[in-house]
């Protein structure tokens, strides 16, 4: 076996040293680090470069219907306000109480010897109740029986029209004086009646009449 | 095999690479990648926002149109009854129309004096107001008035008759002295 000298031992070997000297190997790890880090930042900004792209995109379809939106919507709450107006006002027109009829009734119901000399009439707030206080001048041989015509009358034909109908007497008195009527004396008698009925009939409240409709528009 | 052995000096060097690593990373993520990474957040959320408006949008104007139509009937009659109430104040403009209106009915005397004014409670009319009206008419006669009232409140729908005061003439038992208390819806302007 031939003898194998190494006269450059020491040389190599401080090669070697240097091939793997750490500081090397970091410094070679370091950029392989970098050069990545590098990729995914090129990376991610291409990819935010995108997104930014696809916003413009968005942003200026939505400049385009931006404007028609809101002019939709505003349309919307104006429509959703004049409905509900519109709605307001029709119950209250329709919820009113009309006088007319109730005028005709009553003097339909009164006779000549049941003259009427005054009425206050009143519709509550929430059209659900009318009061009226009457007064007047009974004549006849049995003037109260007179005043008590009037008041059956009244109950009768009010109660044809409207609902929950109280006529009674606030008061029922004989006046001394004697007056004449059609050329024959007849006693008189003063009488104030209190009338209360709500403006709606059940049975048309119940059959879905319109709240009107018992008191409609007199032609 | 050999050791490899690592001076002094080489390790202060690798100390300071490693620091000096750890402050790559920081201005890495901190100043390069974080803000782009929030830019790009920030992006898709704008994106997505926009994108529900714009789906929305569709609806909207879709509800818009069909509101549009569905309200046709609702608009024309809140057209009719806007245009009861006339530009300007009521107290110049309604007691001559009333005036007019007892005129054309054959009663001559009227007085009509503004009672008060109120606000709607309900929140759908807050752009109107109910004016409270004082109604005098000294001298007519009860079918007369009754006509009257009756085409009142035929003609004038806003118009809520809540009191009547009738009495008998002192001086002539065929007239009647009468009072009315009535409300009228009148739009602000």
């Amino acid at each position: 076996m031939a003898l194998h000298l190494n006269l450059l031992h020491e040389q190599i070997a401080e090669q070697r040293q240097r091939q793997r000297d750490p500081l090397k190997l970091g410094m070679m790890a370091l950029g392989a680090i970098g050069a990545i880090m590098l990729l995914f930042y090129v990376l991610k900004a291409y990819q935010t470069l995108a997104v930014k792209s696809r916003l413009s995109g968005v942003q200026a379809n939505w400049s385009k219907v931006e404007p028609k939106v809101t002019a939709a919507q505003k349309r919307s709450k104006e429509l959703t306000g004049i409905i509900g107006t519109t709605k307001v006002l029709d119950t209250m027109i329709e919820s009113r109480f009309y006088w007319g009829p109730l005028l005709q009734t009553l003097s339909r119901c009164v006779a000549p010897n049941a003259q009427l000399t005054s009425i206050e009439g009143t519709v509550s707030e929430d059209n659900k109740l009318v009061t009226l206080s009457i007064q007047g001048i009974a004549a006849g041989r049995e003037p109260r029986a007179a005043a008590e015509e009037l008041r059956q009358l009244l109950m009768e034909q009010l109660g044809q029209l409207y609902g929950s109908v109280k006529v009674e007497f606030r008061t029922l008195e004989d006046l001394d004086t004697i007056v004449n009527v059609a050329g024959s004396s007849m006693a008189i008698a003063r009488y104030g009646l209190d009338v209360a009925f709500d403006p709606v009939k059940p049975e048309a409240a119940k059959a879905g009449a319109s709240p009107a409709s018992p008191a409609a528009p007199k032609k | 095999m050999k050791q490899t052995k690592i001076t002094k000096d080489q390790i202060q060097k690798l100390a300071l690479s490693a620091i000096g690593f750890v402050i790559l990373l920081y201005v890495y993520f901190s100043f390069f990648l974080g803000p782009l990474n929030r830019s790009r957040a920030a992006a898709e959320k704008n994106i997505a926002d926009l994108q529900g408006k714009l789906a929305s949008s569709k609806s909207d104007m879709t509800r818009a149109v069909n509101l549009e139509k569905e309200a046709t009937t609702a608009t024309s009659r809140f057209a009719a009854l806007k245009a009861l109430s006339p530009e300007g104040a009521p107290i110049a403009w309604f007691p001559p129309r009333v005036k007019a209106f007892f005129a054309n009915q054959q009663i001559d005397k009227v007085t009509t004096k503004l009672e008060g004014t109120a606000a709607y409670r309900q929140a759908e009319m807050a752009e109107w107001m109910k004016y409270s009206w004082g109604i005098d008419l000294p001298q007519t006669d009860f079918a007369t008035f009754g006509k009257a009232v009756a085409e009142l409140e035929n003609t004038e729908p806003l118009l809520i008759v809540s009191k009547i005061g009738i009495r008998a003439g002192a001086e002539d038992a065929q007239f009647q002295q009468i009072t009315l208390t009535a409300n009228t819806a009148i739009m602000k302007r």
